[in-house]
This record gives structure tokens, sequence and C-alpha cells, in this order.
């Protein structure tokens, strides 16, 4: 199992580098919103890349876009569903 | 203005062993020798496989019922385990008609016609997005018909389907265009293909009399617009339709 920090410290990364946002991945908050005021300020566009990047890169499969919601809320709710459906 | 060169490239190419998928490959086989061809069939395939014989190491048969998910994801996967695992360009050619008035037209026929026509690009697409968007770019190219600009009688499946396929080709151009992937649709006219080997002698002069230039169109010329939307000169072209009649509309 991937140790938690070090896969915040990816996702931040791969946040950065798949949507190309201007801010450095450190400067991401653990809990703080991607989407929405006070947030990232990413779009549904965005989502879109960020669902195909986390199935490609840890198999985390996202059906719909009720699903979507409640995982792409910020980086510890993407990390806690790759931790649960991690084998 | 310095011309950018095109790189190599993997296309995929449904409806590929009809007249027109044969002239869209031979446009990409053309167009680079780095090109490699996927050329997607499903009930028949003789030409295809010809075609693939001759291009042996560029182009590759592949089964693909456009009808059905599971054969798109077959397939996709097949291509992206190739050594390239890259998917740069589908062409959405695939089709089918089967004319009727709608008085006439037997449901299973509207429900067959619109399945292969305009559910076909619906799964096409959703099959080879994810790969294009991990690249951060792709083209898709969907063949419409004049038919869906300006409908004739008899066709009403047919016709519904192809505006289906430009309405389908306008809205996903708009959710990708920022991920670098352009969708675009060709609508062609009369051609001398299948469809008019169909007709007889009294509906082909008909059809000819419609036309401005007073000549079918070649699948050639539809291939050079299909091989252009995908260059990288028509980058910035996306949700379009493009007729190619002969000044018929």
């Amino acid at each position: 199992m991937t140790n938690p920090d070090e896969l915040k410290a990816q996702i931040k990364r791969m946040l950065v580098e798949n949507l190309m946002l201007q801010i450095k991945p450190e400067d991401i908050g653990d809990d703080q919103p991607l989407f929405g005021p006070g947030g990232l300020g990413l779009d549904s566009v965005d989502a879109l890349q960020l669902v195909v990047a986390l199935d490609k890169n840890y198999g985390l499969k996202i059906p719909d876009a009720d699903a979507a919601r409640g995982i792409l809320q910020s980086v510890n709710s993407i990390v806690h569903a790759i931790t649960i459906t991690e084998p | 203005m310095t011309m950018k060169t095109v790189s190599a490239r993997t296309i995929l190419i449904t409806g590929a062993n009809g007249h027109l998928g044969r002239a869209i490959a031979e446009a990409f086989l053309e167009e680079s020798p780095e090109n490699r061809l996927w050329l997607g069939v499903h009930r028949r395939r003789e030409h295809a496989d010809k075609l693939a014989a001759a291009q042996a190491g560029r182009c590759r048969v592949v089964s693909l019922d456009v009808t059905q998910p599971e054969s798109w994801q077959a397939a996709v996967t097949e291509i992206l385990g190739a050594p390239s695992r890259r998917l740069d360009v589908l062409v959405n050619n695939a089709g089918a008609h089967d004319d009727a008035f709608l008085a006439q037209m037997k449901p299973a026929s509207w429900r067959d016609i619109l399945a292969v026509n305009l559910d076909g690009v619906f799964h096409g697409c959703r099959a080879v997005l994810p790969a294009m968007i991990s690249q951060h770019g792709g083209r898709i190219i969907n063949i419409a018909s004049l038919s869906a600009l300006l409908a004739p009688p008899g066709q009403t499946n047919y016709a519904a389907a192809k505006a289906g396929v430009v309405s389908l080709t306008q809205s996903l151009a708009k959710e990708v265009a920022r991920i670098g992937i352009t969708v675009n649709a060709v609508c062609p006219g009369y051609l001398d293909s299948e469809m008019l080997a169909e007709m007889d002698e009294a509906a082909r002069q008909r059809a000819l009399a419609q036309i401005p230039m007073r000549r079918f169109g070649k699948p050639e010329e539809v291939a050079a617009a299909v091989r252009f939307l995908a260059c990288p000169q028509a980058a910035y072209i996306t949700g379009s339709a493009l007729k190619i009649d002969g000044g018929i509309l």
C-alpha cells in the first residue's frame, strides 16, 4: 500500500501536470476544495481529465457524475477513494 | 509560413472495407510512411484484408461491430496494446442505409439505421476519448451526409441519424476543445461508391440533374477532406460540418 503522504504528493503533482495549473503542487491544500468558490477553480472539463487520469494511473473507476462529486472534492477525498479500492 | 510536418500517427477507420473507407485509408497511407492504420471491419473484410496484405507493417485489420460498446473496447484495447500505444485519429465512417417512406418503414429498419450510423459514433467516441484525453490531443472525424443538412424523402431514418451525428459533433467538440481534441464532420453528397451503384439509371440521372457540377463526387475527394481535418494545419477547426456535394446545397 502506498504511503498516504506520498500518495497525496502524487495526486497534487498529477493535478498540476494534467490540468496545467499555474501553481506548485505543494501549494494545494489537502482539504482544499477542487471546485467552486475558495477552491482551485476546476471545472467540468478538468473533472473529465481527472477521471481519465485517476483510472489510468491508479485504476480508480469513477462511473458517473454522482460518484465524481463525492470523490473529486479534494486531494484527501481522492486519496481516500484510492486507498479503499487498493487490493 | 512554415508548414508543420505530419509525424507518425495511429489512425482507426471504421467501415474500412467499403469504397470510401479504403479511399480514406489510402489518403493516410500516402500522407506519411510512418502512419499506422487500423481498418475496422464487421461483416465483410475482403478489400480491407487485401489492403492490409499489400501494406504489411503499416495497416492492420481489426474486427469491430460499431453498434456494440464491448466490440469497441476490444478493438481499442488491441490498438493501444500495439507498439505505438497511441490512438491519434478516429474516422467514424461505418454506415448503412435502408430507404423507405416513413409510412412503410419497419420499426426495425429505423432502429438498425440509428444503431449503425448514430449509436456507432457515440460508442466510438466514448471508446477512444480516454486515450485521447491522456495524450492531450486527438482528432475525431465523423462521416455524416448531405442528408443531414438537406433531408430527402425516403430517408427519415438515415437523415435523422446523420443529423444526429452533426449535432453530436458540435456538442462534443465544445466538450473536449480545451484538451486539444478536435471533432469534425464531413457531409458528402452523391458519391460514386456502393450507394450509387444500388441506384437504377433513371435515379442516377435524376440525382445528377440536382448537382451543379454535373458529376458525382469521388471517394478520394472526401478522403482528402478527412485527411486535411486530421492534419496539424487544421488544429483550429472543430465542431464543423463540411459539405462535399458539388454545390447542391
